[in-house]
């Protein structure tokens, strides 16, 4: 608890927030295949990216997935402040939901969930980062999620906004890193889920890939799930990978045509 | 918490596994053995310890409290849902007995990534238990103020890691499987007295009941890829030479309950499919055999107390007890 802020009542409750009067279901696919967003189960959302648009950082991103909207900045390679030697460059990964990101208040401090993320986004971007390079030395990389649509898929976008914040700060590296979520509906794979579909997911995957070297440098996955269906939801990510990799190409040859 | 391997030790693993040959004498897929025992501690609803091989030992101790449920805001169909059902609350602790590199704030981390990954597999309905029995009051919906005040019982593992010889994560499963299976759900008494809901829980233990749902509890198996192979139940120094790991998590129908990559590595997508294949067979054989042991466990412990009048009389092995 913050003891700089002013608590509710012992007793409060909080309020649902959401749709009440007359609400109604809306099904996760309409009669002709589309989602409640006109899209259809393997379309991701329409992808804004671009990097260098924090000047004081060594290299940054934004990318914009309809209503997820995500910075990082890349500090660094610096000295690393620790004393113990290491051999390989340290990746330190700072992952943050802004207060006002989600639809319930997220406390200012570090929650256990921005944690894990903070510990995904490094095991993701690690294996793409000529580490080794860089010893004694420490890379930054901090992400602030402004908008939150969706938790799967904003890590997911935080995963390729990070790896092209890497590429335009000039580390070296073996390859980028493209990231995409899916949602498991009644064993349908919707690709790139937002909130709406999330809340009624069974189950979800996240992975990492990086397309140049065909590997895979992060799998996630939760819900009860049939291994075929698994099979056929890695097999449609990494093909969804594929396609946001060219976006990040085209806005990498963007930036440098400046 | 960093540990070093040299390059002659990585070697030496490297080329085991590449001919399915180990430090140790097992193969690449072989198992070490698995001690348990269940009931070793009396403040809780369930427990067990379990150890692997000469080394990993967990213990896993369940209480099933009474709490109310929160509910976030989600939208109201998604929250109707969730007004129903009680909770699961994981929490790992690796003691800094256990290991050097438990010790410090270093633990703190691997702690809570341990506890993350526990909540990703038993926070939901892929971890079998049926969470809509546990709710003793199901929220009231369309009050006047929008409140909705569940109580639930809410359950509670913690999982405290007392040795150390690798392959934390597949212990703390196995562990858990067999702590739930021993649980026992005190009954509850429901009264409205004047408008207000009483709670009554009975302390006894004839009419306490098992969960519901114990069977589909998923267990895990981490599959270490050293080289282009893969391994299962890593030692230490094996981990270390692990490029990358990848945690699946099974059901007893063989469905994949969750999974996760850790380790600084890569795995190359039809590598990933080979391990998640492995990584099911595996684990539906471990839950088979498991499971086997825990009945007759039962069996005999119930024998033993019935023999001494009621009172239990069964030597337990207690913690640190190896083969």
């Amino acid at each position: 608890m913050d003891r700089r802020r002013i608590p509710g009542p012992e007793t409060s409750v909080s309020p649902i927030i959401g749709r009440s009067e007359g609400a109604k279901e809306i099904p996760v696919l309409d009669k002709d295949d589309k989602r409640h967003d006109g899209r259809k189960a393997e379309d991701i959302r329409p992808i804004f990216l671009k990097t260098g648009l924090i000047t004081q950082a060594n290299g940054s991103a934004y990318i914009e997935l309809c209503e997820t909207k995500i910075a990082c900045a890349i500090y660094g390679p610096r000295q690393t402040k620790l004393p113990a030697f290491s051999g390989k460059g340290n990746l330190n990964c700072d992952f943050k939901f802004a207060s006002f990101s989600c639809a319930k208040r997220r406390s200012n401090h570090r929650d256990p969930q921005e944690k894990e993320f903070s510990q995904l986004l490094y095991e993701a971007l690690a294996p793409s980062l000529r580490l080794d390079l860089l010893p004694k030395s420490t890379i930054d990389v901090y992400v602030s999620v402004i908008q939150n649509d969706g938790t799967a898929s904003c890590l997911a976008a935080a995963i390729t906004c990070a790896s092209m914040a890497l590429t335009d700060a000039g580390i070296e590296m073996v390859d980028q890193v493209a990231a995409c979520a899916a949602s498991y509906i009644n064993d349908e794979i919707f690709i790139d889920g937002d909130f709406f579909e999330e809340q009624r997911e069974s189950g979800s995957i996240i992975l990492s890939y990086m397309p140049s070297l065909n590997e895979i440098t992060h799998i996630i996955q939760s819900g009860e799930v049939d291994v075929a269906v698994t099979s056929q939801a890695v097999e449609l990510c990494i093909d969804v990978c594929s396609k946001i990799y060219s976006v990040m190409r085209h806005s990498l040859l963007e930036s440098v045509k400046k | 918490m960093q540990t070093l391997i040299s390059h002659s030790e990585r070697d030496y693993i490297l080329h085991g596994v590449e001919s399915n040959l180990r430090a140790d004498g097992r193969g690449r897929l072989d198992y070490r053995q698995v001690t348990f025992e269940t009931g070793l501690i009396s403040q809780c609803s369930g427990s067990a310890r379990c150890r692997l091989g000469e080394g990993t030992d967990v213990l896993v101790g369940v209480k099933v409290e009474i709490g109310q449920i929160e509910v976030d805001g989600a939208e109201e169909v998604v929250n109707d849902k969730k007004a129903k059902r009680g909770r699961v609350v994981c929490n790992v602790e690796c003691s800094p007995i256990a290991s050097q590199q438990f010790a410090g704030r270093g633990a703190e981390d691997y702690n809570n990534e341990l506890t993350q990954i526990m909540e990703l597999i038993f926070n939901g309905p892929q971890a079998g238990i049926d969470l809509e029995k546990l709710c003793i009051v199901p929220g009231i919906w369309r009050d006047v103020i929008h409140y909705n005040i569940v109580v639930a019982h809410n359950r509670y593992h913690a999982e405290q890691v007392l040795d150390y010889a690798g392959n934390i994560l597949d212990t703390i499963f196995l562990t858990t499987r067999a702590a739930l299976y021993n649980t026992r759900v005190p009954k509850t008494i429901v009264q409205e007295v004047e408008g207000m809901m009483e709670i009554e829980v009975l302390d006894d233990v004839q009419e306490a009941e098992r969960i519901v749902g114990w069977e589909q509890i998923p267990i895990a198996v981490t599959l270490n890829k050293i080289g282009s192979r893969h391994i299962i139940d890593a030692t230490p120094l094996e981990e270390l030479a692990t490029e990358a790991k990848l945690l699946v998590s099974v059901n007893k129908q063989g469905k994949i309950c969750g999974m996760q990559k850790s380790g600084e590595g890569s795995i190359e997508p039809s590598l990933l499919n080979e391990m998640i294949q492995t990584g099911r067979t595996i684990g539906q054989k471990i839950i088979e055999a498991f499971d086997v042991r825990l009945r007759e466990e039962e069996v005999e412990s119930l024998k033993s107390s019935s023999r001494g009048g009621g009172q239990i009389n069964i030597q337990k092995l207690g913690f640190f007890a190896a083969t």
